[in-house]
């Protein structure tokens, strides 16, 4: 064991004794000498200046580029996209943003966007265009050509429109009044729901006194034969369907 | 007691008791309906194709074929499938050895009333066969029109669940269907009439007991007495109004149709038929208006989603308008 502890210490001592750096020997000195032929004649050459200046003439020569003066529009825009382009340009490359620089660039790009909007919606405004209706799946309809005209029963003085359309002979529109005081009679005393959408079947179903609602059947299909079925009647016919009416509101009140 | 006061201008006593006749048949084996059967007779009288739909087993097929038996004209039945092909429909030039000519084969569809059954089974190019014979009661083939016969009805079933093998119906068709009547589940009152219907065995015998109560030309007839019906300008109005307002209502991605208008009205006509007038009441519209429109209009996609039914925005629109009086 001592004998390889021996060896290896041996030859590692004598790797370090090749290892070691030789000394260098110091180096001789010499001194550059510049050797000057003054023997020889030199010949200058130069530049042909006729050939060069035909050169020059030549238009493939011409490098200098002949740019027209730029208008006043050109510039206009050229400002505004660099002044865009500052607003949307990152400042990394002079370091990193302060929270200022973020927060006036975001107030910057919004009052942008809120003032091409607004133009937007001016010039839209102004030729009458609805901009809402744009994004719909359902551009609205045109205004309704009908007048919605809504009757108010209780507005009309019936006793007085009666006795002018019988004054007339337009029986026919004086059975329609006496079916609509009849309704605004039955309305009054709280039989039924008046209500512009309700048919004359839905008033019907709504009296709960069945004699009155077989009454009130009659009345309405004399109404409906006169009116929707412009069945015309005479004086005669219209005594008979006024007493009738006459008999039913009284039997209501 | 109008009968007093008002001279009748029309004879309908031989439409009242067809009328009466045919429902009085269809009671005794279809059990409830009523509204359907009316929308059926409805459609007949106003030149019509009516479209049934129904979840299976409400006798939507039954009906349908009851009505085609109440009338004596040429049946046809086709059932629609996924592999139909329109010359299946029309029909086919054939060519004969004998007179070295191509033949005409007519197909199912010359008749007078076609009952189609599972219309949305068969694809578009399918359906697509149908528009031109349904609107303009011809076939146009090989460049030669053949006309309809009258009348032609064509009473297609669909149903609405089952969504495998089954293809929507184009929109132009289904604006050629004056009606779209859905056959909803019985009561229970009904149903225990229909179980002990069966439980009896009166149904089979029933159906093979319908005679026919309407000849080709009475259909006709009784057409051209309906068509002239009296119709008050207030109550015109009143139908455009609805129908406008299913153009402008935000609930509706589609609308009604000028032909949704006019089937309003001509379905109100023969409605007032049925119930005995020779004039149109606000109450018919208000009545054939749901079955006229719910298969002509589209709901938005949000109202789809929120399960509003095309009658909900139908019973709306009727609301916000003032009944003519």
């Amino acid at each position: 064991m001592r004998f390889y502890l021996y060896l290896i210490l041996f030859i590692l001592g004598i790797n370090a004794g090749f290892g070691a750096e030789k000394k260098a020997p110091a180096a001789k000195h010499v001194k550059a000498v510049l050797v000057v032929d003054s023997a020889s004649a030199v010949d200058v050459r130069h530049f042909d200046q006729s050939a060069l200046n035909a050169y020059r003439k030549k238009p493939e020569f011409q490098y200098k580029e002949n740019t027209p003066d730029i208008s006043w529009w050109t510039r206009f825009w050229r400002w505004f996209w660099h002044w865009l382009d500052s607003l949307f340009k990152s400042k990394a490359a002079k370091g990193l943003p302060t929270f200022w620089d973020i927060f006036w660039r975001v107030v910057k790009i919004f009052l942008l966007v809120g003032g091409v909007a607004a133009l937007i919606f001016f010039i839209f405004k102004s030729q009458g265009i609805n901009l809402l209706g744009i994004f719909r799946k359902k551009p609205t309809g045109a205004p309704i050509p009908y007048s919605e005209f809504f009757e108010d029963i209780n507005a009309i003085n019936f006793d007085e429109e009666i006795e002018n359309a019988i004054a007339k002979g337009n029986y026919r529109f004086a059975v329609r009044l006496l079916y609509l005081k009849c309704l605004k009679h039955l309305s009054n005393s709280g039989l039924i729901d008046w209500q512009i959408d309700k048919t004359n079947n839905a008033y019907i179903s709504e009296l709960k006194n069945q004699q009155q609602q077989d009454a009130f059947r009659m009345l309405t299909l004399q109404f409906e034969y006169v009116w929707y079925g412009e069945f015309l009647i005479d004086q005669q016919a219209y005594k008979t369907i006024d007493s009738s009416f006459r008999d039913f509101n009284r039997q209501v009140a | 007691m109008e009968e007093g006061i008002f001279e009748q201008r029309t004879d309908l006593g031989k439409l009242n008791a067809a009328v009466n006749q045919i429902k009085a048949t269809l009671g005794t084996i279809i059990v409830g309906q009523q509204d359907s059967i009316d929308l059926l007779i409805a459609g007949i009288l106003a030149d019509g194709h009516v479209l049934i739909e129904g979840v299976p087993g409400v006798a939507k097929t039954l009906t349908a074929k009851l009505i085609a038996k109440a009338i004596d004209a040429q049946y046809s039945r086709i059932q629609f499938t996924p592999d139909l092909m329109p010359s299946d429909v029309l029909g086919t030039s054939v060519f004969n050895p004998k007179t070295i000519d191509f033949e005409f084969k007519q197909g199912p569809i010359f008749g007078n009333i076609i009952l189609i059954d599972e219309i949305n089974r068969a694809p578009a190019k399918t359906q697509s066969a149908l528009f031109e014979v349904m609107e303009e009661r011809q076939v146009t083939i090989d460049g030669k029109n053949y006309k309809m016969q009258e009348p032609f009805i064509v009473l297609a079933t669909q149903n609405p669940v089952e969504q495998e093998g089954t293809y929507r119906l184009p929109e132009a068709q289904l604006d050629r269907f004056l009606f779209k009547i859905e056959i909803k589940y019985p009561s229970l009152e009904e149903e225990i009439r229909i179980v002990t219907q069966q439980h009896q065995h009166k149904t089979n015998d029933q159906l093979a007991e319908v005679k026919p109560i309407l000849s080709k030309e009475d259909i006709i007839s009784l057409r051209n007495q309906v068509r002239g019906f009296h119709v008050e300008p207030k109550i015109l109005e009143f139908v455009a109004k609805v129908i406008h307002e299913t153009r402008n209502n935000k609930s509706l991605y589609l609308g009604g149709s000028p032909r949704a208008s006019l089937a309003v009205v001509n379905a109100a006509k023969a409605l007032a038929a049925i119930r005995g007038r020779d004039f149109v009441t606000p109450d018919d519209i208000v009545w054939v208006a749901p079955a006229v429109l719910r298969h002509r209009i589209m709901l938005t996609p949000d109202k789809e989603m929120e399960g509003v039914s095309p009658d909900d925005i139908i019973k709306q629109i009727i609301q916000k308008i003032e009944v003519p009086r």
